[in-house]
């Protein structure tokens, strides 16, 4: 049986700071995922590190943690993190009560909210609409040897009397089923830790709550736009390099596995927004998601929007009488690393292990220097450079630079929207944890711009074919296939405006085109006949 | 006064070959065109009807269009006008020296870069994939060295499961010289071979691999970017058949298309208006007087008999949607079809075995092409919609988009 000291489960942002705190302070764990990493509401946010200013009214507690640690994160995670700024604006039919409790609020927790003149709120953010009335400013913004498992998902919990022991999983690829031992076991679910407690008999309350976001084609702000008033949806505009995303929504789902977007969801947000950027029609929308946040309800507590955004940790053995297991539950993003932080803390104490916590002071990602970058730049696509560099890593980013040296072709770049080489995507195929396209665009942005991977889905599945260790990476059109359904789920419901010249597009390039399908086979004498099993049913 | 008497609007496939019917009759004719047209994004075969409703291979296009809905374009075009437009765009092409051929009751299957199989009509000889494939032993798959979006390995891999493992494959590479520091593409490398000294280094490094009638090369859109004679040197200096794919943007053969229809344009006199956005009309009733059209420095208005439609539908600003359920189409503000509820605008599925609702999006119209509206009366009387602006069909799903693209124009010009 495999063996490891703490088992996390959950490859979100909560279970993958806990393995990286945990294994800086040398303890043996392994985290189990059953599908990609960061694949949950980890990746479907804002991508935003709230100021706390958003809960400076109504929940002061979380908006100190999140004031705290989004400095911290700023100073670790320093290439990772765009300071973009925020900005909290009132309109003329928001309540002027709310600003004067919220100015408190700031205080009370340690926000510096400075107060603009219209004047400069419309210097700096031009779009805004005129019905803005008040405007504020707040400045926001394996190297240990963990192991980690994505497409195995946990099928049992394994218990021996009163103590957890391990956990039964299943390769969601093979199929095969095994056993992997452990002294504690963790879970870190997130909207998924319900009913992982389930299985261990337990009941944790969590209510998954899905939030809806919208991604827009253009930068249409340049700070972090706030809406102020007793927050709500879609009020939050979040630039990110070249795009913006608006959100959220707030409902109560009874599962988290429900991502689905409707028409509906997008309307509302669009009608939202639009007070605040009275133009915001006329930008192109790329796509829309969801995530479901992971709500903490504590026996009797109110859920949705107006459950606490504070997190909880959960030790079986005080509250239900079972040793070796704890869940963790709650939080958000930008609190991620603290709640991280916390469970660690009481692990090491179980474990007698006195190491402390570093994940404060250690740079998330090791920075690459500047002499790495500018070589780099000779051979890179110059906006390209600096992205590659965050998300590759110096030892990752130094090999796709020496590839590009020594091999010119693979300079070709293989998704033009978001400046991915053939280098790098190389790079990340290879890796043992991509079984699928979409696992590479996870890693490097691959097929998430302007065209939504009208051009990469080809370029990608040959890269794929060829690098891939996974016997499914060889079938080029299925990965195609389900790279462009990926897509396909976003753009659904925004199917609108000038999406709809890009759905145009794309179908009339894989499907007329290329026949994507692929059903169709020829005979001896050159006649067409239709596959067996072939075509798109699936 | 700027006055003919057939003003063509759209510079695609649909626009060209009706300014060039109308011409050939003897009209004069004004040709408004935006952009550059979306030839150089079209395969340039003619697809009739690959697939009927739910997804089913269609075996013979012109039998297969009688059974279709009512409300499909093929419909109001009618099979004769289809035949006749068939006719007409085969003698162009092949006075400008790439003829095309096939037939409207069988299917030719053409092979994509990505190794599938393309039903289609009619194809330039370089394209024509069914008639080659029979008798052929072994199939080299010709790459080009840094071309992009041409990726051997994955086309031969999913050629063999279309054509069967009887065979021997090949993969080979050829050196243009056109590498050095950036992307090349298929329209770099037909220029190349547009050269003397390209097509001898072409087929001196795929000489080893042929020489026998029993060989067939596949090379991606590459042999030259104009007319077929690239093409008929190479394939005769190799000794056998050589047959290209279809290919993502930019489409060298849907650019050689464009060429045959923009230079018989030129030749017949017919006063070509780039750069032009036509941004409305002045109506009198159910006639249309003039269209408004806006250019860097100016508006002007285009007074004719008689108006066509051909600006591309949602892809290229034709028809407009803003809102949800509400398109628009923003010339003659015709009334567009569309199908309404979130449930019924999409698939679940991006390749699925239903067409899609959106697509079916545009305008109806009686069987002269008259735009109509819900209740089938004709709101201009002088106005013809053609191509992609036509509603009621998925040009994707069904294969058939310059089928009724060259079937409308043609009898859109004839009316």
């Amino acid at each position: 049986m495999e063996k490891a000291t703490v088992v996390v489960i959950g490859g979100g942002a909560t279970g993958v700071g806990i393995l990286r705190d945990l294994a800086m302070r040398g303890v043996d764990v392994m985290l189990v995922e059953k599908r990609d990493l960061i694949n949950g509401a980890s990746s479907r946010y804002h991508g935003l590190l709230h100021s706390g200013g958003r809960y400076a009214v109504k929940d002061q507690e979380a908006a100190k943690e999140c004031i705290e640690e989004n400095t911290i994160l700023r100073k670790i995670g320093k290439s990772c993190v765009e300071a973009s700024g925020g900005m909290f604006v009132r309109l003329d039919s928001d309540d002027p009560d709310y600003e004067k409790s919220w100015v408190e609020g700031c205080k009370v927790s340690g926000i510096e909210a400075k107060h603009i003149s219209l004047d400069e709120a419309f210097h700096l953010e031009p779009r805004l609409s005129k019905h803005v009335v008040s405007a504020y400013l707040v400045d926001s913004a394996k190297r240990y040897g963990g192991r980690l498992k994505t497409y195995t998902e946990v099928i049992s919990i394994l218990k021996d009397g009163d103590e957890v022991h391990g956990v039964k999983v299943r390769d969601v690829f093979s199929g095969e089923e095994y056993e992997i031992g452990c002294d504690i076991l963790i879970n870190a679910g997130g909207g998924w830790a319900g009913k992982i407690a389930e299985m261990a008999g337990l009941e944790v309350g969590v209510q998954p709550d899905k939030g809806t976001l919208l991604a827009f084609n253009q930068r249409i702000a340049n700070h972090v736009v706030n809406r102020l008033h007793k927050s709500s949806d879609g009020d939050i505009f979040v630039p990110h390099g070249s795009i913006t995303i608006l959100g959220t929504t707030s409902m109560s789902i009874p599962d988290a596995e429900d991502t689905s977007t409707s028409r509906e969801e997008v309307e509302k947000l669009l009608s939202i927004g639009e007070q605040t950027f009275e133009h915001l029609r006329d930008y192109r929308l790329l796509r829309c998601f969801a995530g479901s946040r992971p709500l903490y309800i504590p026996p009797g507590g109110v859920k949705g929007r107006g459950a606490s955004r504070g997190f909880a940790i959960v030790d079986h053995a005080e509250q239900d009488g079972l040793k070796g297991m704890l869940t963790i539950v709650g939080g958000k993003f930008t609190t991620y690393r603290l709640m991280a932080e916390r469970m660690s803390d009481k692990v090491c104490e179980k474990l007698g292990n006195h190491e402390k916590c570093r994940t404060a002071e250690e740079p998330l990602v090791p920075q690459v220097s500047e002499e790495a970058k500018a070589e780099a730049r000779k051979y890179f696509p110059s906006y390209g450079t600096n992205l590659a560099a965050t998300r590759l890593g110096p030892e990752r980013f130094a090999r796709v630079v020496d590839t590009l040296k020594r091999e010119p072709e693979k300079r070709e770049i293989v998704c033009e929207c978001e400046n991915v080489t053939r280098a790098e995507v190389e790079e990340i195929a290879k890796e043992l944890s991509s079984y699928k396209i979409n696992d590479v665009r996870r890693r490097t942005r691959l097929g998430m711009g302007t065209c939504q991977a009208n051009f990469c889905a080809l370029r990608s599945a040959s890269v794929f074919a060829k690098c891939g260790h996974a016997e499914i990476a060889k079938d080029s059109l299925g990965q195609m296939k389900e790279f462009l359904q990926g897509r396909w789920k976003g753009i659904r419901p925004v199917l609108m405006g000038r999406t709809l010249r890009e759905a145009e597009m794309t179908r009339g390039l894989y499907e007329l085109n290329f026949n994507v399908t692929g059903d169709l086979v020829l005979d001896a004498d050159g006649n067409a006949k239709v596959q067996e099993n072939g075509g798109n049913a699936k | 006064m700027i006055r003919s008497e057939v003003v063509v609007i759209g510079g695609g496939f649909a626009g060209l070959t009706a300014a060039l019917a109308a011409a050939k009759r003897g009209q004069t004719v004004t040709l408004l065109t935006y952009g550059e047209g979306t030839l150089p994004l079209n395969s340039g075969v003619i697809d009739v009807l690959g697939y009927d409703e739910n997804h089913n291979f269609v075996e013979n296009p012109i039998a297969a269009i009688e059974k279709l809905p009512e409300t499909h374009p093929y419909k109001k075009i009618g099979v004769k006008a289809l035949q006749e437009a068939v006719e007409f765009f085969c003698g162009v092409a092949r006075k400008n020296h790439i003829p095309y051929h096939g037939s409207l009751d069988h299917q030719m299957m053409v092979p994509t870069a990505i190794g599938t199989l393309k039903p289609t009509c009619l194809t330039p000889h370089s394209l024509s994939g069914s008639e080659v494939f029979p008798g052929k032993k072994k199939i080299v798959v010709v790459g080009i060295k840094g071309l992009k979006d041409f990726y051997g390995d994955i086309m031969m891999e999913n050629l063999k499961k279309a054509l069967g493992e009887g065979r021997e494959y090949q993969l080979v590479e050829v050196d243009t010289g056109l590498t050095g520091g950036r992307d090349i593409t298929t329209q770099d490398v037909a220029r190349w071979l547009d050269t003397d000294a390209g097509t001898a280094s072409f087929t001196k490094q795929l000489k080893a691999y042929g020489g026998e009638t029993d060989v067939l090369f596949i090379v991606p859109q590459v042999l030259g970017t104009k007319g077929h004679a690239c093409y008929q040197t190479i394939s005769s200096r190799l000794g056998t058949d050589v047959l290209e794919t279809t290919c993502l943007p930019p489409s060298v053969n849907g650019m050689r298309l464009q060429h045959v229809l923009v230079d018989s344009l030129r030749e017949m006199g017919v006063d070509i208006v780039e750069n032009t956005k036509v941004i409305g009309s002045e109506k009198d009733g159910k006639t249309v007087k003039a269209v408004i059209a806006k250019t860097a420095s100016n508006e002007r208005k285009y007074y004719a008999k008689k108006f066509i439609l051909a600006t591309g539908g949602f892809y290229s600003g034709g028809i407009t949607m803003r809102d949800f359920e509400q398109p628009k189409e923003p010339i003659f503000d015709l009334p567009v079809s569309f199908v309404k509820g979130e449930e019924n605008w999409t698939n679940k599925e991006l390749f699925g075995n239903a067409p899609q609702g959106f697509a079916k999006t545009g305008i109806l119209t009686d069987e002269a092409l008259h735009p109509v509206d819900e209740s089938g009366t004709v709101v201009l009387e002088n106005v013809h919609v053609v191509g992609r602006d036509l509603g009621g069909y998925d040009f994707c799903f069904e294969h058939s988009g310059n089928g009724v693209a060259l079937a409308s124009a043609y009898k859109a010009a004839m009316m």
